[in-house]
């Protein structure tokens, strides 16, 4: 019984370490609640409203104007080893590049169109996305297969509690939020899911 | 209770999947802090980032994450290279972000402060801007290239040999950088070369001994794989890489592991691998002196050769060689696969017989040999000397059929006989190896052949001769010359004063005055006061001579 506890012990310190709790927006990256351009002074209204939201799929009480961009696309010709089908950013991602792509302004949000603060720097990831790690795409196993280089994600561990399926992707697919929580649940650089220390969170699908 | 310990035991086991053995965690690849390598970061903890990262990459694929140096590369290049490298590209371009030596392995697109490492790449990984000395890379390998070629598997190749969309070889042909699996990265063994014969398909090889010689090196002298990072224990494992170094080879063209010809042959050929010594005959007065040229050979050099030189590799094939035997005429194993120039006088790849490796240089080449004395008929194209036409020749390029020889040759000898070259000009030592490397006799012979003047007669002193021609009848004037004792025992004149031993050209002389090989040597034989210097067959064992010598005067003597 004793070396159960002490195991069960081991296991949630183990646990903790990977995925840290108690972490939030507040503060983060995203809270934009002190931001010359964000005059309400609030956190979740760049992106959410309780009412009236824009009424999309994947779009959860959306409040930002959203990108309109058609966007190049990191595919088979960019890179002949990708043998994933590629497609234009959707779901969650599309919401993502709604800032960084560039095109629309960070204070586009409550119906505002007017706003001129749009993202610069590294953050901006422009229309070209050929430089970007694919989103939007399918991952499953017949992928996985294909590639030869990639985990199965339907029975491969994500390092979150379940599969990679289950934890990372949305509706099978590979998005933004694969890697990242807007929402900084992690606490961590970069707003990633997990860390990538020892390139943990880019070994979690590479079989490399 | 127990369960739910199980469960978070399976929970911790499973969660490290990227521990997994043939990862690139585990190689030198993994330049992060935690690589096992000498070189790696210092704190960077990421392992992909040396490579590769998310967003905004350089080059775009395969989301690369280090600039291209720009360098414009020497390319490979050697006389028998049929593909056409380009500059470096494809995956190629990117491996050389690091392995030309020109960026370091910390510099990244995606830090603005390069990543701090320690240790740096050795000379072996840093192929430098100059891939001369480098397989070839990003080069188109299409049924067109394996048929110019001729020595190169036509695609489709098996599917272990991996070309790129393009059909382009590169690094990544050879190389897996994510997997150390075998040594180097390699994607597949090279024990016997199998890596390389995915694509390389050598004539001859599949018989040849370093195909199938499992000698070891014996640990004295100089290592012969010093050149490889990881040798097999056996020349047959070992293949390819006994000679050839696809990296940073010191020999250039054809990637041989050392610029000077026959030290890739002699490291192991000189009885530290191979059982025969042939260091120790190249070390005597006599000698095919390989040692004294350097790059002047070249395998697309005329059959004729043109330019003075000898290299192993003028008279071996090493990728043909074996122990096979054969009877003269004919190439025996250790001469396959070598060009020649025929009887005829025609190039022929390879040669039916010895005696045309011979004729590539002996024939009457503009910087062949002269022969070793002044004689009435001078000729210093030994194919000539050897042609069956000829009023008379040993029996090189066939048998003399001339049964008055028949009666003073020595056993298993006959009318029919046909010699090997190196049934004279051989080594010395008797049990060391075969052929012509060097002697201490001159002219490479392998007995003893006394040509000086006045030599006293003795078994030993014509050795050579004696070990076919009956002494015992030769000295005694039995069913020969009936004047050989006078001549050469009382007179001590040595064979070659009367006999060229080669043979006389047809297109010299004639059967009446040189049947025997009698083309007197101008140093010892003169003019008869008369003015005279020729002989004159009148029959069996019979003629006149007209001529002077150790001051008798003969005008003629007749026998």
């Amino acid at each position: 019984m004793k070396t159960t506890k002490i195991l069960l012990t081991l296991g949630l310190a183990g646990f903790m370490s990977i995925v840290s709790f108690g972490q939030n927006i507040a503060g983060s990256a995203h809270d934009f609640s002190g931001d010359n351009w964000n005059n309400t002074g609030e956190i979740c209204v760049v992106c959410h409203t309780p009412h009236n939201a824009a009424t999309m799929q994947e779009a959860p009480l959306w409040n930002h104007e959203v990108t309109t961009t058609v966007f190049t696309l990191y595919t088979n010709a960019t890179s002949p080893s990708f043998d994933a089908t590629a497609s234009q950013p959707d779901g969650s991602s599309k919401l993502c590049l709604s800032c960084h792509d560039g095109t629309v302004a960070m204070d586009n949000f409550g119906g505002r169109t007017n706003g001129a603060d749009l993202l610069t720097g590294n953050k901006n990831l422009g229309t070209d996305l050929s430089n970007d790690h694919p989103v939007s795409f399918v991952y499953d196993a017949a992928l996985a297969t294909t590639d030869g280089g990639l985990f199965d994600p339907t029975s491969t561990n994500s390092g979150l509690g379940g599969t990679i399926n289950s934890d990372l992707l949305l509706a099978n697919k590979l998005q933004c939020s694969s890697c990242h929580d807007v929402h900084n649940g992690s606490g961590l650089n970069d707003l990633l899911v997990v860390s990538n220390t020892a390139s943990a969170l880019c070994l979690t699908c590479h079989n490399k | 209770m127990k369960n739910i310990s199980i469960l978070i035991l399976s929970f911790l086991i499973g969660f490290p999947i990227f521990l997994n053995a043939q990862s690139i965690i585990t190689t030198k690849h993994n330049l992060s802090i935690s690589g096992t390598g000498t070189i790696k970061a210092t704190s960077e903890s990421e392992i992909c980032i040396f490579c590769h990262t998310p967003h905004n990459s350089s080059p775009r694929a395969p989301l690369w994450n280090k600039n291209i140096s720009g360098t414009t590369y020497t390319l490979y290049n050697s006389s028998t290279l049929d593909a056409v490298p380009g500059q470096p590209d494809g995956s190629s371009i990117l491996c050389l972000s690091c392995h030309d030596g020109t960026i370091a392995l910390g510099e990244v697109v995606s830090r603005t402060t390069p990543i701090d490492m320690t240790g740096i790449m050795p000379s072996k990984s840093n192929l430098t801007t100059d891939l001369s000395n480098d397989h070839p890379i990003s080069f188109t390998y299409d049924a067109a290239l394996a048929a110019s070629d001729g020595q190169l598997k036509t695609p489709p190749l098996n599917s272990l040999a991996i070309l790129d969309h393009n059909s382009k070889l590169q690094c990544t042909s050879c190389h897996d950088p994510h997997k150390e699996t075998n040594p180097k990265f390699l994607r597949a063994s090279n024990e016997f070369s199998d890596l390389c014969f995915l694509c390389h398909d050598r004539t001859y090889w599949n018989n040849s001994t370093h195909k199938t010689s499992t000698k070891t090196w014996n640990g004295s002298g100089t290592n012969p794989w010093a050149h490889l990072e990881s040798a097999y224990a056996t020349v047959s494992q070992n293949a390819c890489a006994n000679c050839h170094n696809p990296h940073n080879a010191d020999g250039k063209q054809r990637l041989l592991k050392s610029n000077l010809e026959e030290n890739n042959c002699l490291d192991c050929h000189n009885g530290n691998v191979a059982s025969k010594n042939i260091q120790t005959e190249l070390a005597k007065t006599y000698k095919h002196d390989v040692y004294n040229y350097s790059i002047v050979h070249d395998p697309t050099e005329s059959t004729s050769v043109t330019t003075k030189h000898v290299e192993c590799q003028d008279c071996h094939n090493p990728h043909a060689s074996n122990s096979t035997t054969a009877t003269a005429p004919f190439v025996n194993g250790f001469n396959l696969g070598v060009s020649g120039i025929n009887q005829a006088g025609n190039s022929v790849n390879p040669a039916t017989n010895t005696y045309e490796i011979c004729y590539k240089c002996h024939a009457g080449n503009s910087w062949s040999p002269s022969p070793a004395f002044p004689r009435l008929i001078v000729q210093n194209n030994v194919r000539l000397e050897f042609e069956p036409s000829n009023p008379s020749f040993h029996p090189i390029a066939g048998p003399r059929n001339n049964s008055e020889i028949t009666a003073n040759l020595i056993s298993p000898n006959t009318a029919n006989t046909v010699l090997y070259c190196t049934s004279c000009h051989a080594s010395n030592n008797s049990t060391g190896p075969a052929g012509p490397h060097g002697s201490i006799y001159p002219q490479i012979l392998k007995l003893q052949y006394e040509t000086a003047d006045y030599t006293v007669e003795s078994a030993q002193a014509y050795a050579l001769c004696y070990s076919c021609h009956n002494r015992n009848n030769i000295i005694n004037d039995i069913n020969t010359f009936k004047e050989h004792k006078l001549h050469i025992v009382e007179e001590r004149t040595p064979c070659s004063a009367c006999h060229d031993a080669h043979g006389i050209s047809s297109t010299q002389g004639n059967s009446t005055n040189n049947s025997h090989l009698i083309n007197f040597r101008t140093d010892i034989v003169f003019p008869s006061s008369w003015g005279s210097l020729r002989y004159e067959d009148t029959g069996v064992n019979k003629g006149r001579c007209y001529l002077r010598c150790h001051g008798k005067n003969h005008r003629p003597k007749s026998y």
